[in-house]
């Protein structure tokens, strides 16, 4: 029989949330209705893939036949059966409806391995994940190599921690392995908490397995026989899938006191975390995991001497153990031919803010940041102005214009003002105000601090108290030293990571958008014409075109504007919610 | 040893020491505000960072970073130094600056910081905050307005007192220290909290507005409650004793209290003290001159005999219980002496002197975190003894030192991390000792062989027979043998006193015998320790005062002044109407004796009945010795002249003396040399934490003597001990203690209650076959169906109406 044709269904959270559950369901309906598979003379077969990293376009469909894979972007129930009618059974692919090429663009512009299974197989499936070498890596580890030659292999393939600091994974396994003690433990960081960040739960929603292969190699390499996964519990899909993943492992005996036969002992289990920003830091997630409030302790003592219940612990964030099993299935040197010098394969982006096409995107290191912009997102949306990406999200810093050509790796990032971080970047336009950007990551540092140290909770609370005074009109001289100086000492004193580098992105606007805080704070202007109290709530005439978007947009008929003319705001009746502002290509509304 | 620099100083510290300690050690003054050396090291407050040459660009909290060979530390640079003033400019911006009305005005970390980096301006500015005050109870204050979260109170209700009434709550600057559910406090009020907290977030109550800090003389002290030997420090103005005062570097416990040793101070400077001696004149007690009250004492006393008696309290000093045991045995001539009823001590003064052959435990409190195993046997240490019980909570949690324990009833005890209970009837215990002695000689686990007696007498006590009679299971009551037997060092811990006379000399024997067989005696760590229940029960007992030869004990006191053969008896501090069991029959003997005589603090339940009274001091207006339970023997002096015309029981019983023509010891130096026991140690030299009485271990196996304790069908099982707020019956003239635990009442289990729809606090009736009294009751998972518990200590609805001493009691409680 020939090969089936496949039909891949995104259904990562950002797939389900557009309705994928249904659209697959109308294919199941459909396909058993007009008994397609005799119709066809092929199996048809419904795969549930994971995230593909356009979440912004979902549902993507991909259906995969003789002809190659055809995409389908935002996909509706309603459209299902045009699409059976006339790919599958026609055989002829529907053009109008395809994706456009930007599709193919931000596919092929990236190099995708940490990724490879995710919208590709079946998430749910361990069948799937066996045909892609799974658990491959796991058995060449156990009966081809010594514990130390795989840490060996780790540390040669030059892979870092990808949860934002970069530390060296191998020598970061080798501190465990070498710590005494029988009980030690290998721990997941699955708490990603960045804003806009969605990598980790992708891989989770999408290639559950190779988590685990990832953790059990750690774990092999290390001398640990159990390891947690600390997930959100704002990831309940990533949960329900990591858990199925598990429960198939130790059913069919990848997991357990001897996995595959092999001698070898690991068991791990899901620990809930509770939403805490700073559960991410890895003492404050193994208190948490023990059942304590999550707060960081004091390091030393580390982790891989006295971890969790004071036992070596090796904590990695789900994409750096991602990365393992094809560091171990293809060799180190494979690996470290890709990226640069100092960061060797790929990194994944979760790319937001202004631009065309948001998602996850896989590069290899060193891309430039202006081509994951420009080439795989496809630019600034609304062809606006390029004015700033932040990077490394609440803990990173911003990078300008004048250093687009930044390659994205650990080091030149730092060197940048900014971060890796756990991969986000938030692109900002000329729409977009410095200020109020630093007041927004700074608002949710605060939130998320624990409160234990002084520095952290009540410096953060005044650094943005002074944010807050400059973008509603009541800067005063000096803030701006007030606030690299607090920024600065706040970032040396603090506990752990979260306040050590809270103030980064006050502190990079500082330094590459200085002029705006003035103006905000000597002229009260808002540049950005973004900080609502600062705005005049007028058209500036020789901006608009007359094209009375702004009209479509007032909610509440504000606007005056007739075809031809000049719009008009009216004071009297707006209720300053910037919706003309955002509406306005021409930045005619101040 | 590890090396390093701090400020150009070389210093050579222990290599689990921190920069903080190293800097200590070489002279060098670090900042701190959130570290204490009782507990885990934290790290929140920022203020103890410094620069180490070798970890640059960042600041290195001094207090828990661990020191390093050649480490190049300083600890004033100017990014330092701007980094503890942020840290201060921040804790000042919410932080009410109400120092004037603030009780820690002058005691203040906050304030001292601040002074001395001189933060005299905020370039910030925000709002104060708007807690609400937590007044729900009557002894903390909690106020949130003044916190700086340093965390020292949830730290150190978890790690030392293991109760975890406090925690964080909350995030970011909102974070608050909360209780369970943000209702009142719920925790045993010991204060250890307020005495760890670096500003005014935590307070005393009862201290309120009573004094500036500075205006207090601090004098230091020995708590007179419980056997533990607390040190204390009084804070004294206008001769009156206002506070204890947190003095992290006095005593063993570091400054740690309990509720009583922290709050129990009300009685001294009580309103209710007697203020001069009284005498029944036309059946109505009058204020009388000491000379005319010592001289009708020491006539009726003159000649007496054996017609007079002695019951005393083991509050007195040891110098005390010298000159009143010379004054009956030679002035008057009467054996007849005795205190804690009798039985109260006789665990230790019967069961351990003829087991250890000393009246004494072989093990010392400091043992217990040096041990392998604690067995804790029919103790509620945590309530009885409360600062033991910190250190058996940090030998469990920080040491992961074993714990079984043999009860009746559960407690604070079984709930600590990997604790083993093993859960009794009523009244069996030392058939269970038995049962683990007869497994320690069949499973071949006995260091020293058993005498031929003794292997007999535990024939009888097979685990499968005790299983039966205790109701704990053969195979747990092996395992524990086994434990027992596999530890190294391993302590036993029993609780004796006037609460509790199923702690009596066979149980002692039985655990002695433990200890003999498992050859856990003379080696540190390890033994037995007896928990007596007063401040110088074991003082008493080296001082000897209890009956002499052909003298009566103190329930065959009470039997003579009932049959008239006893005519003088001289209570000293005793409270026996409330406190004795059986109370008609005390009072009955009261009634009869001829004349009668108490000298105490107050015009208790006992001295209502006296024919003269003579008011004595408190221990915070007197000098001499008292002897913890393990015969750590320390030094006080008088805090405050004497209340009143009231007189310390040394000068008085000395001035009897010579009444009746003796010569008693002119200074408590030359009394306290008279105490053999003592010998080779020296009044004068004892200072701070006092020295150790040696004890010399002779032991002998006791067969001991099981009496099997049933209680009818349908009745309740009563067992009476202390309540955690109360020591015997002083801490009830303490308005503190009192506030928070001020009535009697039983505990009964869960399903009793539902049973007999009893509510939490509902009064109910408890009916022995020698009486009834009506109490409240309160419903505790502690406790077993059929078992009930009451505390002592309280004059009305006194359990001594339905309790006569035995170790169990039959009773039927109603509604």
């Amino acid at each position: 029989m020939a090969e089936a044709i496949k039909i891949l269904i995104c259904q990562g959270t950002g797939g389900i949330s557009a309705g994928a559950k249904k659209v697959e369901a109308e294919f199941n309906r459909i396909i058993a209705e007009k008994g397609l598979t005799a119709t066809v003379g092929k199996r048809c077969d419904v795969v549930k893939t994971g995230c593909r990293g356009l979440c912004a376009n979902d549902v993507l469909v991909d259906i995969v036949d003789d002809k190659g894979c055809t995409t389908y972007d935002f996909v509706q129930p309603e459209e299902v059966a045009k699409l059976v009618d006339e790919h599958i059974i026609a055989g002829e692919p529907l053009e109008k409806r395809k994706a456009k090429p930007y599709y193919n663009k931000f596919v092929d512009a990236q190099q995708r391995i940490v990724m490879s299974g995710c919208g590709q197989i079946d998430a749910e499936s361990i069948d799937a994940y066996l045909a892609t070498d799974g658990f491959k890596a796991i058995k060449k580890c156990i009966t081809e190599m010594k514990p130390a030659e795989v840490t060996e292999e780790v540390k040669k393939s030059g892979l870092r921690g990808r949860g934002g600091g970069g530390f060296p994974t191998g020598l970061k396994w080798s501190f465990c392995a070498a710590s005494p003690g029988h009980h030690k433990y290998i721990i997941c960081n699955a708490d990603e908490g960045d804003p806009g960040a969605f990598m980790d739960r992708s891989i989770l929603e999408g290639d559950p397995y190779c988590l685990i292969e990832g953790m059990m190699i750690a774990g092999y390499a290390i001398g640990a026989q159990f390891g947690y996964v600390y997930v959100r519990a704002e990831y309940p899909l990533a949960i329900q899938r990591l858990q199925k993943a598990i429960d198939t492992c130790y059913e069919k005996g990848y997991l357990g006191n001897d996995c595959m036969g092999l001698g070898f002992e690991y068991n791990m289990r899901i620990k809930m975390g509770a939403g805490a920003f700073v559960c991410g830091e890895e003492t404050a997630l193994m208190a948490s995991i023990e059942g304590e409030r999550g707060m960081p302790r004091p390091r030393p003592p580390f982790p891989a001497v006295k971890g969790l219940w004071q036992n070596p612990s090796n904590i990695n964030n789900v994409e750096t153990f991602a990365n393992v099993r094809h560091i171990i299935n293809n060799g180190s040197a494979w690996y470290a031919a890709i990226g640069t010098e100092t960061t060797k394969g790929t990194k994944i982006f979760a790319v937001t803010g202004k631009v065309k096409h948001t998602g996850l995107v896989e590069v290899p290191a060193g891309m430039k940041v202006r081509d994951v912009i420009y080439e795989v997102c496809g630019g600034i949306l609304n062809n606006r102005k390029f004015k700033a990406v932040q990077a490394g999200g609440p803990s990173g810093g911003c990078i300008s214009a004048e250093l687009l050509d930044t390659p994205v790796d650990y080091d030149s990032l730092i060197k940048a003002g900014a971060m890796m971080g756990s991969g986000g970047l938030v692109v900002m336009d000329e729409t977009t105000c410095m200020v109020d950007i630093s007041k927004f990551f700074l608002t949710f540092t605060r939130m998320e601090s624990c409160g234990k140290c002084v520095p952290c909770r009540i410096g953060l609370k005044a650094m943005l108290d002074i944010l807050i005074r400059i973008t509603e009109g009541n800067g005063r001289a000096g803030d701006i030293e007030t606030l690299i100086d607090l920024g600065t000492t706040i970032k040396q004193a603090s506990l752990c990571g979260l306040g050590q580098t809270a103030p980064n992105p006050v502190l990079s606007t500082i330094r590459y958008f200085r002029d705006e805080y003035e103006a905000h704070i000597n002229d009260k202007r808002c540049p950005s014409n973004s900080c609502k109290e600062l705005l005049l709530w007028q058209v500036v005439e020789d901006k608009c075109v007359k094209c009375g978007a702004c009209k479509k947009a007032c909610p509440v008929d504000a606007i005056v504007w007739e075809k031809g003319e000049i719009a008009y705001l009216d004071k009297e009746k707006c209720t300053k919610c910037k919706s003309c502002y955002d509406a306005c290509r021409f930045m005619a509304i101040e | 040893m590890v090396t390093l620099t701090i400020d150009d100083k070389q210093v050579s510290v222990e290599k689990d020491a921190t920069i903080y300690d190293a800097a200590k050690a070489a002279g060098v003054n670090i900042p701190i505000l959130c570290h204490d050396k009782k507990l885990k090291p934290f790290g929140a407050c920022r203020m103890c960072l410094v620069e180490v040459e070798q970890m640059k660009g960042r600041l290195i909290p001094a207090c828990t970073t661990p020191v390093t060979e050649g480490m190049i530390v300083r600890s004033s640079t100017p990014p330092v130094e701007k980094a503890r003033k942020l840290v201060l400019e921040l804790l000042m911006l919410n932080h009410p600056l109400d120092c004037p009305v603030c009780d820690k005005g002058g005691d203040c970390e906050l304030q001292n910081l601040a002074y001395d980096h001189k933060v005299n301006s905020n370039r910030l500015a925000d709002e104060k905050f708007h807690h609400e005050i937590d007044y729900n109870n009557p002894l903390i204050e909690r106020d949130q307005n003044r916190c700086v979260l340093c965390g020292k109170c949830v730290r150190i209700c978890d790690e030392i007192v293991a109760r975890g009434a406090l925690t964080f709550i909350s995030r970011g600057i909102e974070t608050t220290i909360g209780t369970e559910f943000d209702g009142p406090l719920s925790c045993e009020f010991c204060g250890s909290c307020i005495s760890v907290c670096p500003v005014g977030a935590l307070l005393a109550r009862p201290f309120k507005f009573k004094s500036r800090f500075w205006a207090m003389t601090k004098k230091k002290s020995v708590c007179g409650y419980c056997g533990t030997g607390c040190n204390v420090t009084l804070g004294v103005k206008d001769n009156k004793v206002l506070t204890t005062v947190y003095d992290e570097n006095q005593g063993f416990h570091n400054g740690q209290l309990c509720v009583r040793g922290r709050f129990g101070y009300q009685f001294i400077s009580s309103d209710k003290r007697l203020k001069t001696p009284l005498i029944r004149k036309n059946d109505q007690l009058v204020e009388a001159g000491w000379d005319e009250a010592l001289a009708l004492v020491a006539e009726r006393l003159k000649g007496a005999g054996s017609a007079a008696a002695a019951l005393a309290t083991p509050r007195m000093t040891n110098e005390e219980l010298v000159l009143l045991k010379q004054l009956m045995t030679q002035q008057v001539g009467s054996q007849n002496i005795d205190h804690s009823a009798g039985y109260g001590h006789a665990a230790v003064s019967e069961g351990l002197g003829k087991s250890l052959g000393v009246a004494a435990s072989s093990a010392t409190i400091l043992d217990i975190q040096k041990s392998d195993l604690i067995l804790a046997i029919k103790t509620d240490v945590y309530e009885t003894h409360p600062v033991v019980g910190f250190e058996i909570n940090m030998a469990v949690k920080n040491k992961g030192i074993k714990l079984q324990i043999i009860s009746d009833k559960r407690g604070k005890l079984s709930r600590l991390p990997g604790a083993n209970l093993l859960l009794n009837k009523p009244g069996s215990d030392v058939a269970l000792l038995n049962a683990v002695a007869k497994v320690l000689l069949d499973e071949n686990l006995a260091v020293t062989p058993a005498t031929p007696e003794l292997a007999a007498a535990l024939n009888d006590f097979t685990p499968e027979k005790v299983a039966e009679l205790t109701g704990v299971a053969a195979d747990a009551i092996r395992d524990l043998a086994r434990a027992y037997a596999a530890a190294e060092k391993a302590i036993i811990l029993f609780t004796s006193g006037l609460a509790y006379p199923g702690a009596d000399a066979q149980l002692a024997h039985a655990a002695a015998n433990l200890a003999i067989l498992g050859g856990k005696l003379g080696k540190e760590g390890s033994g037995i320790l007896a928990l007596q229940e007063k401040n110088n029960s074991q003082g008493a007992l080296d001082v000897g005062f209890v009956p002499g030869q052909g003298g009566l004990d103190a329930q065959q006191i009470l039997a003579g002044c009932s049959a008239g053969s006893i005519k003088t008896l001289l209570i000293a501090g005793e409270n026996p109407v409330v406190s004795y069991p059986a109370q008609a029959q005390v009072k009955k003997a009261l009634d009869a004796v001829e004349f009668l005589v108490v000298a105490d603090l107050f015009l208790t339940e006992t001295a209502q009945m006296a024919d003269v009274v003579l008011p004595v001091c408190s221990y915070a207006e007197k000098a001499g010795t008292f002897t913890a339970t393990d015969r750590r023997v320390q030094k006080i002096s008088a805090a405050i002249p004497a209340v009143g015309q009231s007189k310390p029981e040394f000068q008085v019983y000395g001035e009897l003396i010579s009444l009746l023509g003796g010569q008693p010891a002119a200074t408590q130096a030359e009394a306290f040399a008279q105490i053999a026991a003592y010998a080779g140690i020296s009044y004068a030299e004892l200072g701070e934490g006092g020295a150790f009485a040696a004890v010399k271990l002779q032991p002998v196996q006791v067969v001991p003597k099981v009496v099997t304790v049933a209680v009818d069908a349908g009745k309740f099982a009563l067992l009476t001990g202390a309540a955690l707020y109360h020591c015997g019956t002083m801490s009830l003239y303490g308005e503190g203690t009192v506030s928070v635990c001020g009535e009697a009442y039983v505990e009964i289990s869960r399903n009793d209650a539902a049973k007999m729809n009893i509510s939490e606090g509902a009064e109910v009736k408890l009916t022995s076959s020698t009486g009834t009294v009506s109490v409240k009751a309160r419903i505790s998972p502690r406790m077993s169906e059929g078992v009930a518990f009451a505390p002592y200590h309280f004059a009305e609805a006194s359990i001594n109406t339905v309790w006569s001493g035995a170790a169990v009691t039959g009773v039927t409680i109603s509604k």
